[in-house]
């Protein structure tokens, strides 16, 4: 069964909303800088964090209910928002629509602010505090607000949580459990505690770009060394292609591939990105060489390029145009595959590539770079990867509608 | 607290922490003999106001000892009892 996306909601540094994203992603806009937010100081003497921070969200929540919902909700608020009615979704019956949330960890750095609060007054601590931190309130704030009566749960595939949600939903309509499941990349708000790890851990770059943050995110370049985080999140209504034919589609999902290499930590495996891919493609009917756009997981870090370049080879991708979507918006962590799908269809759409910023001197040159420049390209047929800490490897196959 | 606590200060800080944690209250009068109940604060909503009051205060008060009171003004009363030990 084909599945149409018919609606999506956008946030990233490039703004709020379809219109914003578009236009940032072809203008690879400069959104990069020392990250301020409350609770992501770094350790006294230490360089600051580099990445992106979103403006507040636009205010859909009644303010009774804002002050009770963190950062994570109220920016998936914003997305769906934009998503259901994009799709339309109030003509739907609302039993048979469900909603998966791709979330992990998503509440850290609100979470570690509230403990330091209240560490030494613990009989204060508001019982709100006892749902809101929970990743199920994500989903729980989503349908206590628009009518979502089918089901809701949360998916937690590290930074593949988003495409995990969209292949959770995927089977949730292939299955007929609803007719309509909204996928929804949740906003991973990390905390100062989280930078720090994943800079100990030797996955972050930017130390050495406080002075010129713009230049610190280089995914497939050289002179790469590091993911840098950038706050995103994003919403995707998938509907069963024969209920959708009334509605206006970005692409239809054909085919997914979700596996585990057997890895505990960080460290990326090109077999295991290879067998998600083959069985996508086997899914969609397709082979690698019918595929005319890959949009990579590409995050910058050394390791996972070269791993993700070994697994475009082993596919035979050089004929494929290719980007990277963090290049521009940064590493959306847990968003990220929701996003960067959100981006594969609005290229569908416009016919057009958006550049991979800083992508200077390619780390292997055979591959067919989308570089400084857009490009127009009609895509039929486009290859999607996300993966996630924990050896989670996905591919989605997308169609032109 | 420097100064010994009396009622009307401990109803300005519940009233102060309704209007907090219910916005839409805003330009609707709330006095001492309004229950929250009746002014539509829900119960986790009521043990927010209690806490954050409590907070506030300076007082530490177990929750299962505030329950009863009607209204804002036996709130107060109760809590002023309490502190008192």
């Amino acid at each position: 069964m084909r599945i149409a996306v018919t609606g999506i909601g956008v946030a990233s540094g490039l703004g709020y909303g379809k219109a914003a994203f578009l236009q940032g992603l072809f203008e690879a806009r400069g959104v990069f800088s020392e990250l301020t937010r409350h609770g992501r100081e770094p350790a006294g003497g230490e360089p600051p964090f580099v990445g992106v921070e979103l403006d507040e969200p636009p205010n859909v929540l009644p303010a009774r209910l804002a002050r009770t919902a963190t950062l994570s909700s109220r920016v998936a608020m914003a997305v769906l928002q934009e998503a259901w009615q994009d799709a339309g979704l109030d003509q739907v019956d609302p039993e048979r629509i469900g909603l998966v949330v791709g979330s992990s960890n998503p509440m850290s750095r609100e979470q570690a602010l509230a403990a330091q609060r209240y560490a030494d007054k613990l009989e204060f601590v508001p019982p709100r505090h006892g749902h809101m931190f929970l990743s199920s309130d994500i989903a729980g704030l989503c349908t206590s607000v628009l009518p979502i009566r089918g089901f809701s749960q949360s998916v937690d595939a590290a930074s593949a949580s988003g495409s995990v949600a969209v292949i959770q939903a995927m089977d949730a309509v292939r299955s007929g459990r609803v007719d309509v499941c909204i996928a929804l990349g949740a906003l991973q708000d990390l905390s100062g505690y989280d930078l720090h790890a994943m800079r100990s851990l030797g996955v972050m770059g930017g130390a050495d770009h406080a002075a010129r943050p713009g230049e610190a995110c280089r995914p497939m370049d050289l002179a790469h060394y590091g993911f840098i985080y950038g706050e995103a999140s994003a919403a995707l209504v998938l509907m069963r292609k024969d209920l959708s034919m009334s509605h206006n589609s970005y692409g239809d999902l054909i085919g997914a591939g979700h596996i585990a290499d057997g890895s505990r930590g960080p460290e990326p495996n090109s077999e295991g990105q290879v067998r998600a891919a083959l069985n996508a493609l086997a899914q969609a009917g397709l082979t690698a060489k019918q595929i005319d756009f890959v949009n990579g997981h590409a995050t910058g870090t050394p390791q996972g390029d070269f791993e993700e370049c070994r697994t475009y080879h082993s596919l035979e991708l050089h004929h494929a145009r290719i980007n990277a979507t963090k290049s521009i918006v940064g590493h959306g962590m847990s968003a990220a595959g929701a996003l960067e799908l959100a981006a594969v269809l609005l290229q569908i759409k416009e016919g057009r590539l958006h550049p991979t910023r800083n992508l200077e001197n390619p780390i292997d040159e055979s591959f067919d770079w989308v570089k400084a420049e857009p490009v127009s390209h009609e895509i039929r047929h486009a290859l999607k990867f996300s993966f996630g800490f924990g050896g989670i490897n996905t591919a989605l196959v997308i169609a032109a509608p | 607290m420097g100064n010994p606590l009396d009622n009307t200060e401990i109803i300005n800080i519940l009233i102060e922490e309704i209007r907090e944690t219910v916005p839409e209250l805003e330009g609707q009068p709330i006095s001492a003999s309004d229950s929250m109940v009746d002014l539509g604060v829900n119960s986790i909503e009521r043990s927010e106001v209690i806490l954050a009051a409590m907070e506030r205060l300076d007082l530490k008060i177990p929750m299962v000892q505030l329950h009863g009171p009607k209204d804002i003004q036996e709130l107060a009363d109760l809590l002023l009892v309490k502190s008192a030990g």
